[in-house]
């Protein structure tokens, strides 16, 4: 029995030719099966997520398999594959294939380094794949190691440590400062997309409220409505501030909003509780000289994509040492098919 | 060498060996986990140099710097050892350990601890009851020093925006070291409370007020400074420099025993 891997991910293929062969999460199963069918193979996985589709197949002749299962892909989406389709696939068999398991799993393989999302995705994918009876003894095994050695790659090195986009940086920062965030009250300065995204993943984990001001009163009502906040008029966004702990700043106003002043005159009704000021706006809205007011933590856009790039080199760093992982683990198991 | 001076060595040895695992794993950016089995296995140790100094005294061993400052780390370990753990407050042992062996180090300097202690006569409950709490109310006191010297250095990597390195990563949230700094504050105070009042209870000794008018300098401060936070409230910055000053100054007391 060989192991075999036919796929095209974001590195080898266009979103506009990754979405042609994309299989819904509800589907992936039942593809299993009609995949390991057509392609004359024993077992089969079915892996699609937005970054990547991948064909995980056991067959007797893993070269006459890949071409079944090409050929089934072409009829199932009613593409030729001719070379200009084709060259966007890759495909691996035996240790190579196991070895592109084991970093998919590990998070080396996305676009984001180290991401822990793709971890459940192909967990899921192989519970279809085993509750519809595609897999076997060959594939069981080659994904349960994956998993295992997955695991022992995010905890023995730093692959997934650090936040990796402006967005991530700042709930970060903002969970170092106040802890969980059920007891935080967040205000958004301007409805802009940025704000809407680190307000939303600030809301994701736990902050108690939202506030939204905006110059177009309707628009802040659209968002807080969305995010199941509460709208401020613009000019009462300094009462606020007496009761927030997070301000996410983005108006697109050519003049910094938010002076010392302003939050001079919360300090007392704040009782100094630490603040913390986001502020995502190119030009900023945040005086600096708010920074410098002794409870209050102040980063900008350029100091947060600093700390995110920063992120992204030390897992960078962590790659030789997360392969040597996999290669060694791998050659210790023994799978069958490699 | 008595038993009970073996214990303090012991003791200090394992706060020690805690110390240096906690910070080599924060260097290599880990959390230290093994730190708050070391501080347990120092304060087993403790407790066994207080039994053996408390049987000799036939009372709370508190006569003289040294059996005061090894009350003082063991009333230290003590609230670490309820704190640290149960609200899950990581690094609190790497900060306290280091305190603990100054404490106890400067207690096993030659003369320091009384080599053949005598049995205390007369001994009186107002007296021990004052002694044991005010050392007690200072390990809570002294911890609060530990939680905000830890809140000041998160305070300037996160003011800085230096947020690389194990520290940065492993220390707790500001608002959670603020919020056990306050309530180490709280207890610390009341317990304080406690002591000085049995202290006016006691029987009076002749001469030397330094002690306790010291003492109720240091007390007034401390309520002084809990009394404005919770009415006008402090910046977390100024709150810790206060219960790290305040603690360091409040040493003095000792000075006048």
């Amino acid at each position: 029995m060989e192991i075999l891997c036919l796929g095209l991910n974001h590195r080898t293929a266009p979103v506009e030719v990754r979405e042609r062969f994309a299989v819904s999460i509800s589907q992936q199963g039942r593809a299993a099966h009609d995949l390991i069918a057509r392609a004359e193979a024993s077992e089969g996985v079915v892996i699609s997520t937005c970054n990547r589709t991948e064909f995980y197949l056991a067959a007797e002749n893993a070269q006459a398999a890949l071409k079944l299962a090409e050929k089934h892909l072409a009829e199932t989406t009613q593409l030729e594959l001719d070379a200009s389709i084709a060259s966007h696939f890759y495909r691996l068999e035996k240790s190579a294939a196991a070895q592109h398991l084991c970093r998919v799993v590990s998070g080396l393989d996305s676009m984001m380094l180290g991401e822990t999302e793709i971890f459940g995705q192909v967990k899921e994918a192989y519970r279809l794949a085993l509750e519809g009876g595609a897999t076997g003894g060959t594939l069981n095994k080659l994904f349960q190691r994956a998993f295992g050695i997955g695991k022992k790659v995010r905890t023995e090195t730093s692959i997934q440590e650090g936040a990796t986009s402006v967005g991530n940086v700042a709930v970060d920062l903002a969970e170092k400062i106040f802890g969980h965030l059920k007891h935080s009250e967040v205000m958004i300065l301007g409805a802009g997309e940025m704000s809407r995204i680190t307000a939303q993943s600030l809301v994701s984990r736990g902050a108690k409220s939202i506030f939204v001001a905006n110059r177009s009163f309707d628009r802040a009502q659209e968002l807080a409505t969305e995010m199941g906040g509460s709208a401020v008029r613009f000019d009462a966004w300094q009462e606020v501030l007496e009761r927030v702990d997070v301000v996410i700043s983005s108006t697109g106003a050519p003049h910094t909003i938010v002076q010392r002043a302003d939050v001079e005159k919360a300090r007392r009704a704040r009782k100094y509780r630490p603040l913390f000021f986001i502020d995502i706006a190119v030009p900023r809205d945040i005086d600096p000289a708010v920074g410098e007011i002794e409870e209050v933590y102040l980063y900008d856009i350029d100091t947060l994509e600093q700390l995110a790039e920063e992120a992204r080199g030390r897992r960078q760093l962590q790659i030789d040492q997360c392969e040597r992982i996999i290669l060694s683990e791998l050659a210790k198991s023994k799978l069958p098919g490699l | 060498m008595g038993m009970d001076r073996w214990f303090l060595i012991a003791a200090t040895l394992l706060a020690a060996v805690g110390a240096a695992w906690g910070i080599a794993s924060v260097h290599r950016g880990h959390r230290s986990r093994a730190t708050v089995l070391w501080m347990m296995a120092a304060f087993l140790c403790q407790l066994g140099f207080l039994s053996i100094r408390g049987q000799m005294r036939a009372a709370c061993p508190l006569v003289g710097t040294g059996e005061i400052l090894a009350f003082l780390a063991w009333s230290l370990t003590l609230f670490y050892l309820l704190i640290g753990p149960a609200y899950r407050i990581s690094l609190l042992g790497v900060f306290t350990a280091p305190v603990v062996v100054l404490f106890q180090g400067f207690a096993l300097l030659p003369g320091v601890l009384e080599m053949n202690p005598t049995r205390v006569l007369g001994g009186n409950a107002w007296h021990e009851t004052h002694s044991a709490m005010s050392v007690l109310a200072y390990g809570a006191l002294a911890l609060a020093a530990v939680s905000g010297v830890m809140f000041l250095v998160l305070d300037r990597q996160l003011k800085e925006h230096h947020l690389k390195g194990g520290l940065f990563r492993n220390l707790p949230p500001v608002r959670e070291l603020l919020t056990s700094l306050e309530r180490l504050l709280w207890l610390g105070s009341a317990l304080l409370t406690v002591g000085i009042i049995a202290g006016f209870l006691m029987p009076k000794t002749n001469g030397a007020l330094g002690h306790p008018i010291a003492a109720v300098l240091v007390w007034l401060s401390y309520l002084y400074l809990i009394g404005v936070q919770r009415v006008r409230g402090l910046t977390g910055r100024r709150l810790s420099l206060s219960a790290v000053v305040l603690f360091l100054v409040s040493l003095v007391v000792f000075a006048f025993i």
